[in-house]
């Protein structure tokens, strides 16, 4: 066997090809933007100055940031719930059949080969037109609603179009935690006498620990960091009535007054709140998860 | 790079023309690549291009971006270059700074409220000249069972429009200094309150569900008669005379009072070409900064793309609705584009939206932007 080190070593070399394109394309740009989150360069200037802190005082005066950020936690907690628990209802639901799983998977998965933008305009044309026309055709008058315009209905929208993106990548990974769950186990569950709901909340549950680790890691990292739906369905409006940190960063950065520096401290912001969240996650769930 | 998605077709082969004109006269083998990011995206790619020392080697600008764009260092001075005797002296002076002209001016138009011609002729309307007016003509659509005003503001420079119209005549035929004393924070969106004269009225009288029509749907429905008054510029008439070939479009300018004096169009250089400093191949850019005012060449493309004309080479025939405007423009009853910070032209598109589904008052609004003002110039 090698020694410790060249171990080291080999399992490196392995890895190089990631970890450059993480440190080059990731890291070194996320540092910069420390960086110019003390400036107050504007993006296209070549000269700009250092101006410490200042950007960060002025962010907790600015009430659009805050407005936003309030929005994006309202968005994080929905999705969160909704997409995971309609993954992993998807994911037993598929498992559970014996014909057409391929079938099945495949389809509920489509959604993420798309990039959101597109699947986004798709959305409002469904929204804008073809709901109209099914509640005006079927007399649905619930459906006869604002879905894009008014911010009340706009938020169900964007929770609806979001779902349908994450939904089938969550629901892989539920699926695969859930085939790793031992038969025996189960058996054994059910000669004791479980039905099935004792079985899934006793044996199935807790061995897919690992699964509600990863999967609501991922999705409170990407709704923290909602953008292209958004961007898609309502463009952040009426007025700011729908927008999201991201899309007040962007807007930010690249219109108005054009302040980079400015908005490289708003997304600093941004990274503290989503980096101390996930990790208070990751530390409790990964307490929960259970080793066979 | 160039913010021409629409007219693609016309400028490769433009681009083509130019290739070939540099093979037959100069025997250069010059290849032009053109890149069409799409308008919503475009600000925001050159930014990143020409911040990361990638400037492509023509680009296109808004002419209010100019002198933002010339303090960086990223405009060739071209004011010796043959194509400015070709321009008209009004066209010139809208793209001219501190003496020196720095782009190739390309979209330059007329524009105010887009109306149907048929509907109008058919009620006997005339075109509105006071506030007044214009409010007998919705009441008598609405008697004959028309919608007087096409509403489309889920994209935020559209319902823009309203404000870049009203402040414009406004301010051009009251208060010429109201930008320069806003810029030296002397001023107030009080002075302006009129605006919301015509905005009121619009609004009130408009079609259903605008938060949910972009600008292209707004447009065909226009011109499927959905409306008959629409505020939108004349380039908006590709979509509209696509949709409807038979559509009869008519040009306006939007009264904000009962002063006739406001009731302008609105004539700008919007889009325009330069050409960056730090070009590899410098000289090719400047022939083709040139070559879009080609004497022979350039009558075709500006027919087929329907830009206006902006120079004495241009001698095509017009189309009605563009004659139309330049008619008020002739009367000497237009106005040049407030050059206002893009952060205000961007709130103000904002708070229409929020103003429209009434989420915002009218004196939230003004004090609003006296902030976004005063913010945007400090």
């Amino acid at each position: 066997m090698f020694s410790k080190q060249k171990e080291n070593r080999i399992l490196l070399v392995y890895v190089l090809p990631a970890l450059i394109a993480y440190l080059l394309f990731k890291l070194y740009p996320a540092i910069l933007g420390f960086y110019y989150s003390l400036t107050d360069w504007n993006g296209i200037d070549q000269s700009y100055e250092m101006i410490g802190l200042a950007n960060f005082k002025e962010i907790f005066a600015d009430v659009y940031f805050w407005k936003s950020i309030q929005f994006t936690l309202k968005y994080v907690v929905v999705i969160l719930v909704v997409s995971n628990v309609l993954a992993l209802l998807l994911a037993v639901l598929i498992e559970s059949r014996m014909k057409a799983r391929g079938l099945f998977r495949t389809l509920f998965y489509m959604p993420n080969m798309i990039s959101m933008i597109i699947g986004g305009y798709m959305w409002v044309f469904i929204f804008t037109r073809v709901i109209y026309y099914l509640a005006d055709k079927s007399g649905l008058a619930f459906l006869d609603q604002s879905w894009i315009g008014d911010p009340r209905y706009s938020f169900i929208a964007i929770i609806i179009v979001s779902s349908w993106g994450t939904v089938g990548y969550l629901m892989l990974i539920y699926m695969a935690a859930l085939q790793g769950v031992p038969l025996q186990l189960k058996e054994a569950a059910v000669l004791d006498g479980a039905n099935s709901w004792n079985v899934f909340r006793n044996v199935t549950f807790p061995m897919i620990q690992h699964a509600f680790t990863i999967c609501i890691f991922w999705s409170l990292s990407s709704a923290f960091q909602v953008f292209d739906v958004i961007y898609a369905l309502t463009g952040g409006g009426p007025g700011r009535a729908t927008q999201s940190v991201a899309m007040n960063i962007y807007e930010e950065a690249f219109k108005g007054n054009i302040r980079y520096g400015y908005a490289t401290a708003k997304s600093t912001i941004l990274f503290v709140i989503v980096f101390l969240l996930t990790l208070a996650q990751l530390k409790i769930m990964k307490r929960k998860e259970q080793e066979l | 790079m160039m913010s021409f998605p629409q007219f693609m077709d016309q400028w490769e082969t433009y681009a083509d023309q130019f290739e070939k004109k540099m093979m037959d006269e100069e025997n250069l083998k010059v290849k032009v690549n053109l890149e069409m990011p799409s308008s919503d995206q475009y600000e925001s790619i050159l930014q990143a291009r020409l911040s990361g020392n990638d400037a492509p080697d023509l680009f296109t600008l808004h002419s209010n971006n100019i002198s933002t764009y010339n303090k960086a260092g990223h405009l060739t001075d071209l004011s010796n270059e043959p194509f400015t005797e070709k321009l008209f002296e009004n066209v010139k002076k809208t793209i001219t700074h501190d003496g020196k002209i720095l782009v190739v001016p390309i979209e330059s138009q007329a524009w105010g409220v887009l109306y149907n011609k048929k509907i109008f002729n058919e009620l006997n309307l005339k075109a509105p000249e006071t506030l007044d007016e214009l409010e007998k003509i919705t009441e008598t659509l609405k008697q004959n069972g028309y919608t007087p005003f096409l509403l489309a503001y889920q994209e935020q420079w559209v319902p823009q429009l309203m404000t870049a119209l009203t402040l414009g005549g406004k301010v051009s035929g009251e208060v010429p200094d109201w930008v320069e004393r806003m810029y030296a924070g002397d001023g107030s969106y009080e002075e302006m309150r009129d605006i919301f004269g015509p905005i009121d009225l619009i609004m009130k009288n408009g079609t259903e569900r605008a938060m949910e029509l972009g600008s292209e749907l707004g447009a065909a429905d226009f011109a499927n008669g959905k409306a008959a008054m629409f505020v939108q510029g004349t380039w908006a008439s590709g979509t509209i005379m696509q949709t409807n070939p038979d559509m009869e479009l008519g040009v306006f300018p939007l009264p904000i009072n009962n002063n006739k004096a406001d009731t302008l169009v609105n004539l700008s250089t919007s889009t325009t070409l330069a050409v960056h400093p730090d070009s590899k191949v410098k000289d090719v850019a400047l022939k083709f900064a040139n070559y879009v005012l080609d004497d022979n060449d350039s009558s075709t493309l500006f027919e087929s793309t329907r830009f206006n004309p902006i120079a004495t080479i241009h001698n095509y025939e017009t189309d009605p609705w563009v004659t139309d405007a330049y008619q008020y423009v002739e009367e000497g009853r237009s106005y040049q584009d407030l050059v206002l910070p893009q952060a205000v032209t961007e709130e103000q598109g904002k708070l229409l939206q929020e103003y429209y589904v009434g989420s915002v008052t009218k004196d939230e609004f003004i004090k609003r932007m006296d902030e976004v003002f005063a913010g945007a110039v400090k």
